[in-house]
């Protein structure tokens, strides 16, 4: 199971970053970097996880009882509400850019041009 | 009084937050000036804070568990449950110096962004808040957390303009410093799999005491990767000339005085308190992160070279700069973090200072182009003379903070190599900010080489701003530039034994070096201005062999986000290599 996860996170980091390096398109590669993200997501979850083990909540169990890592979960909501923030800003400037320029086309938008 | 000051620490990131807040509430309400108001007072205030909170956190560092969540309050004392701020001299004096850049950057932009209410002030503050968490924290999620919230307001505040380029400037910037948060967010996991907790000291002394582990040399690559990407260390620098060239110039005063060295700062401190006990990731530190510093400042140094939009040619300077800084932090001995801190403080005041003037020039005459404003700068000649003193100042001038810093980077040193990235960073840069001075203000004439072909665009930014309060700014950061570093000679050397207590034998001639890096910096520009335009044919051969490598260099530089993130994975891939070949 957890070789599993380890394995899922590698990929999904691995292939968001392939489709960043071959995309065409700004939302496109919006979205695979969501997708990088998503590997790290994976990854936390997988390291706090144990089989056989509740979720931290111990209102109605004894301190003791088996629990997965509270700690991860956290840090994964905290990933969560960064990931928001910053797929919502990118988005926010690429309709800007697509106002403005007219095109998402990664190859074509630098922001400096040399002068010829 | 050391108890009181631990009880105070929070209130460093907390008055900034609070009053941002409040801004951003009342932003309605106010007197038209009252946001540039509170935003000054407040920086103010915080660089007395922080001053005073360094000279407590002299004799060790001044903690504060959160909600009293000390290790030990659940009696199983080897679990640390809460996040700390630890402060210790060197981070609180980086704290004091933030506010005192965002002072400069805030009396600067007075009235500059009357338009948009407080909304400006409100995520500046953010961002100073930001910094001086990001100094003061010993949680590596917090660090994290910092970390993010820097870099979003950062992102913010670039694409602020809603200009084209400073819109596409500003996607770069945030997809290549989004994509290095989340590998350090990888990063961190991979430590915490491996130790069990997120407190540098708790997770330094594990990591000593364990044998060597690839799954933690991974995770400090991840972290590296991250850290470097905001400090623009090539490969990962790509970014940085798009977003300070674009962004406004205010802006740009604190992305290059502070942000990207803070990243430096970080990896510092965590390589001094977490990783100093790791055998493999030190030797990555010693050798690989050397042979990084080597390539930054030399490729930047040729970059700044070849520039004719002005802020442009100082982003790259930047980028030189930071690959010095990185050569100090890279010794990881008390001699080399005493000269980080000097240079970190040298350089973010002149380079706060240049940005500034390249930001009058900008208000006064709607253009940033070296070439376009050939000879227009007389009537704002005072701007001109600060110019040419923190070009000299950049360039290796025998006086004043960035110097003494210099000298102690290099008797940090590690041979030649660093010797000649030191010279080469140091006398291109300078050469490059005399040469555009000299051009502006004192109409040098000398046909335009490498600079010619350069990108540079058209921009303009909010004119009606008083002459003498855009100059008072760079006035006072360049005096305090030029102030003798042996008044805080005996504090710094304290405060860097405080993070790293190591010394190693200090190199030699150093005077010499000084005098060949300042006699380059004034041959360079003097040679280029003095040249005619290449007519006979053996002329022109010799200056298109010349331009071959600045030509190669630009075509790297490409501009397009998607090459960005190949070389950020080359980067990753190097460190990776470089950590199995030692």
């Amino acid at each position: 199971m957890t070789v599993l996860a380890w394995c899922v996170a590698a990929w999904l980091l691995g292939m968001g970053v392939y489709g960043m390096v071959t995309s065409r398109n700004y939302v496109h590669l919006i979205g695979c970097l969501s997708v990088c993200q998503s590997g790290t997501y994976v990854l936390l979850l997988g390291i706090g996880f144990r089989w056989g083990a509740g979720p931290p909540i111990f209102y109605n169990h004894p301190p003791g009882t088996p629990a997965v890592d509270p700690v991860v979960q956290a840090l994964v909501l905290t990933d969560i509400v960064v990931g928001a923030a910053m797929t919502a800003l990118l988005l926010a400037i690429a309709l800007q850019v697509h106002k403005r320029r007219g095109t998402l086309d990664t190859q074509h938008l630098r922001p400096l041009r040399p002068t010829e | 009084m050391t108890a009181l000051a631990s009880q105070l620490v929070p209130m460093a990131v907390l008055l900034p937050l609070g009053v941002a807040f409040l801004l951003l509430a009342l932003a309605h309400w106010l007197p038209p000036r009252g946001a540039d108001a509170i935003a000054v007072i407040i920086s103010l205030l915080l660089i007395v804070f922080c001053g005073w909170l360094a000279s407590k956190a002299l004799h060790g560092p001044l903690v504060q568990w959160f909600g009293a969540w000390a290790p030990g309050v659940d009696r199983q004392s080897n679990v640390v449950l809460g996040i700390a701020f630890s402060v210790d001299a060197v981070s609180a004096t980086m704290g004091a110096f933030c506010a005192l850049v965002f002072a400069g950057s805030f009396v600067f932009a007075w009235g500059y962004f009357d338009k948009v209410h407080a909304h400006f002030h409100v995520l500046m503050l953010l961002f100073l808040a930001a910094m001086i968490g990001f100094c003061f924290t010993r949680d590596l999620f917090d660090l994290f957390v910092w970390f993010e919230l820097m870099s979003v307001a950062a992102f913010a505040l670039t694409a602020y303009p809603l200009g084209k380029s400073s819109l596409e400037g500003a996607f770069n910037f945030t997809v290549t410093n989004a994509l290095g948060s989340y590998l350090m967010l990888t990063g961190i996991a991979l430590l915490y799999a491996r130790t069990g907790t997120l407190d540098f000291v708790t997770m330094g002394r594990i990591i000593a005491h364990q044998a060597p582990d690839p799954v933690i040399a991974g995770g400090f690559c991840l972290i590296a990767t991250a850290l470097l990407t905001k400090a623009a260390i090539v490969p990962f620098h790509m970014w940085l000339s798009d977003a300070h060239a674009v962004a406004p110039s205010p802006v740009s005063v604190i992305f290059s005085g502070l942000m990207v060295g803070l990243g430096l700062f970080g990896l510092l401190k965590l390589i001094a308190i977490v990783f100093i006990g790791d055998a493999q990731v030190m030797a990555l530190v010693h050798i690989g992160l050397l042979w990084l510093g080597v390539a930054t400042a030399i490729v930047g140094g040729l970059m700044a070279w070849a520039q004719r939009h002005l802020k442009r040619l100082l982003a790259f300077s930047t980028i030189s700069h930071l690959g010095i800084m990185l050569l100090a932090v890279a010794a990881v001995d008390s001699k080399g973090v005493e000269g980080f801190l000097l240079y970190f403080v040298g350089h973010g005041l002149v380079k706060g200072t240049l940005f500034m003037v390249a930001g009058i020039l900008l208000a006064r005459f709607n253009s940033i182009d070296e070439l376009e404003l050939y000879g227009k700068g007389k009537r704002v000649w005072p701007a001109g003379v600060v110019m040419i003193l923190a070009g000299l100042l950049l360039g290796g001038l025998p006086w004043g903070v960035m110097h003494d810093a210099t000298d102690f980077v290099h008797k940090a040193g590690h041979g030649i190599a660093s010797v000649i990235a030191m010279v080469a960073g140091t006398s291109l840069t300078g050469a490059a900010v005399l040469r555009a001075a000299l051009r502006i203000f004192l109409r040098s004439s000398g046909v335009p080489g490498v600079e010619f072909a350069a990108p540079t665009e058209r921009e303009r930014e909010q004119r009606d701003r008083p002459l003498w309060l855009m100059l008072l700014p760079c006035v006072v950061l360049l005096a305090i530039a030029l102030l003798p570093p042996s008044l805080v000679e005996s504090f710094t050397h304290h405060a860097a034994e405080g993070l790293v207590s190591a010394t190693s034998p200090s190199a030699g001639g150093g005077t010499l070096i000084a005098a060949i890096t300042f006699a380059l910096t004034i041959a360079i520009p003097a040679v280029s201005l003095l040249r005619k335009r290449a007519t006979r044919r053996l002329a022109r051969v010799v200056s298109d062999i010349e331009k071959a490598p600045f030509r190669a260099l630009q075509t790297l530089h490409s501009g397009r986000v998607t090459d960005y993130v190949v070389w950020m994975m080359v980067g990753l891939a190097t460190l990776a290599a470089l950590m199995q070949l030692r």
